[in-house]
């Protein structure tokens, strides 16, 4: 499990981002104390840091510089200052990433997964599971007891979200809105097609449980 | 300034030594002077007179010439007083010192509201900033607690954000310094950004998206021209038909720029408005029947094209639909790639 550190002091996003990473699956500390906070981010030794620039006591370049000195810990800034200046002044600093507030959660969740992978290696966070069903998010591969199936990129995001979101229906809507933020621009003809062979392949590889549809509702994979 | 009207300033004093004159001439002719002496006299007396005015005319036409002339190569014509001499007549020395004061004050005027603006604009900036927190917050409450209530929230809070986005980058257009990055930007990146922020209004109006042809880079901040393009692609679909819209996004290269641009299937904008679309506060005929216009958007996009160096043009029929383009003027860095 990765750890994630959390350097923010506004109060409401430091809980809330808190509940959010450790529902999928992150180790999450998040030091209310910002006098040693240098220190502590090291002694801790976390697998990634998410940073914000407005602190009290030292401002986010201060620590993020700091922190430069002795570790490579990849580090993502967070701020509400938007402006390409900020941005360049994070990187220079050895920041890896810069996303501003308010940011999408999707997104954030997406850059930590990036980079963490590109830092630590495959093996972290990619298998998701549904019951039987063993689903690799990098390759792309199902394998459902020894059978095996490749899916396509759209198929790919149609699944993970629709496993992330297990017994609960997921609204047209919400699945190719999901998809466009992937930069995947289906439309509502695609989405169809794209379920049908998705759910032809599940079949494939002699899942029983398949993708339902809930009549002007969504989908939902039991 | 000519003779004429130099002499015509002068008519009392020369009024009066020609009464003067005759009345001497009439004293003289009395006591039965000869007339060679009165002439003589008359020279004497006239003489200095004509002289004395045509060297002040001469020295005044000089100075007022040269003002003149600073005046007409100024490009700033208010700093005329910084630059002319001192003049070395009297009446010119007052007025120059004089000139010199009005203006010194006028400076401190000016100092005053330029500095009430850059603070105002600060506060703006910190204020946005600040708003920024509790809008996280409330987005990272929501997506911790998906539901139907939320999703609605949800979808509110974007567009405050957006409101607050167009605030801040109208502080932003005022200003003289330049808060942006020019840097070479992939224009598919920069759509693509554009259409996901809108996502959520594409899916649930089905509104088709046309992106095929987009490609190339250009130069500019990012940030900038996300915003504008956001704007314009958030008016199409604002004002994009019941049924079957579509929005087209295509990229042409021409021999000196590139051109981005938005084409949708809308209603389309009246001849008549056509004109004053990127004017502050004008919502025109559609703005009336759909009473969703402030009339800020596309000011403002006009405006930070115009320091960005970029061109924006907008053309429409009524009925059929608006095509908006960007066009990034191509330099020597691009044609070189």
């Amino acid at each position: 499990m990765s750890k994630i550190i959390i350097i923010e002091d506004a109060e409401t996003i430091r809980e809330e981002l808190r509940t959010f990473l450790t529902k999928y699956g992150y180790e999450v500390v998040a030091p209310t104390n910002f006098e040693h906070i240098i220190e502590y981010t090291l002694s801790e030794e976390p697998d990634l840091i998410l940073l914000d620039i407005n602190l009290p006591v030292f401002d986010g370049y201060y620590i993020c510089r700091e922190i430069r000195k002795s570790s490579d810990v990849p580090i993502i800034v967070v701020t509400s200052r938007d402006n390409e200046m900020d941005e360049l002044m994070s990187m220079n600093l050895g920041a890896d990433d810069f996303i501003t507030k308010p940011y999408n959660t999707q997104i954030l969740l997406a850059r930590i997964t990036s980079i963490l992978r590109r830092i630590q290696g495959v093996h972290i966070q990619d298998i998701i599971t549904y019951n039987d069903l063993k689903f690799n998010l990098s390759n792309g591969s199902i394998i459902y007891k020894g059978n095996s199936a490749e899916l396509t990129k759209n198929e790919i995001k149609i699944l993970s979200c629709l496993i992330k979101n297990k017994g609960k229906i997921v609204s047209r809507d919400d699945l190719m809105d999901f998809m466009w933020n992937s930069d995947i621009f289906v439309d509502d003809n695609n989405l169809s097609v794209n379920i049908t062979r998705l759910r032809k392949k599940l079949e494939e590889v002699g899942m029983k449980e398949s993708i339902e549809t809930r009549r002007g509702l969504g989908y939902i994979l039991p | 300034m000519n003779i004429k009207d130099y002499l015509k300033d002068r008519t009392l004093f020369l009024l009066i030594h020609f009464m003067l004159f005759t009345i001497a001439w009439g004293i003289m002719l009395l006591i039965e002077m000869s007339a060679h002496i009165i002439i003589l006299i008359f020279c004497i007396w006239f003489l200095p007179v004509f002289s004395f005015i045509i060297t002040e005319f001469i020295k005044q036409k000089n100075f007022y010439n040269e003002v003149t002339n600073i005046m007409n190569d100024l490009d700033i014509k208010y700093l005329l007083s910084e630059i002319i001499k001192e003049p070395e007549f009297i009446e010119g020395k007052f007025l120059y010192d004089l000139l010199k004061q009005a203006n010194k004050d006028m400076h401190e005027h000016v100092k005053k509201y330029k500095d009430m603006e850059s603070e105002y604009r600060e506060y703006i900036e910190t204020w946005v900033h600040e708003i920024k927190t509790p809008i996280a917050s409330a987005r990272l409450i929501i997506d911790n607690n998906q539901d139907e209530v939320t999703k609605n929230i949800n979808y509110e809070i974007k567009k405050i954000e957006e409101y607050i986005e167009q605030v801040l980058y109208y502080s932003r257009s005022n200003n003289v310094s330049k808060d942006y990055i020019i840097k070479e930007i992939s224009l598919t990146t920069l759509v693509r950004n554009a259409i996901k922020r809108n996502s959520r209004d594409f899916i649930s109006r089905k509104i088709s998206i046309d992106m095929e042809a987009v490609e190339g880079t250009v130069y500019g901040d990012a940030k900038w021209l996300e915003f504008i393009l956001n704007q314009v692609i958030g008016n199409s679909i604002k004002y994009i038909r019941e049924k079957g819209g579509k929005i087209k996004v295509y990229a042409v290269k021409n021999e000196n720029n590139i051109a981005l641009t938005v084409e949708d299937n809308g209603i389309g904008i009246i001849d008549n408005d056509i004109n004053r679309v990127f004017e502050k506060g004008f919502t025109g005929e559609n703005g009336r029947k759909f009473g969703r216009s402030t009339g800020i958007g596309l000011y403002l996009c006009k405006k930070l094209s115009d320091q960005l160096g970029l061109g924006l043009n907008l053309t429409s029929k009524i009925g059929e639909g608006t095509k908006v383009s960007i066009i990034f003027p191509l330099g020597k860095v691009n044609l070189m790639s």
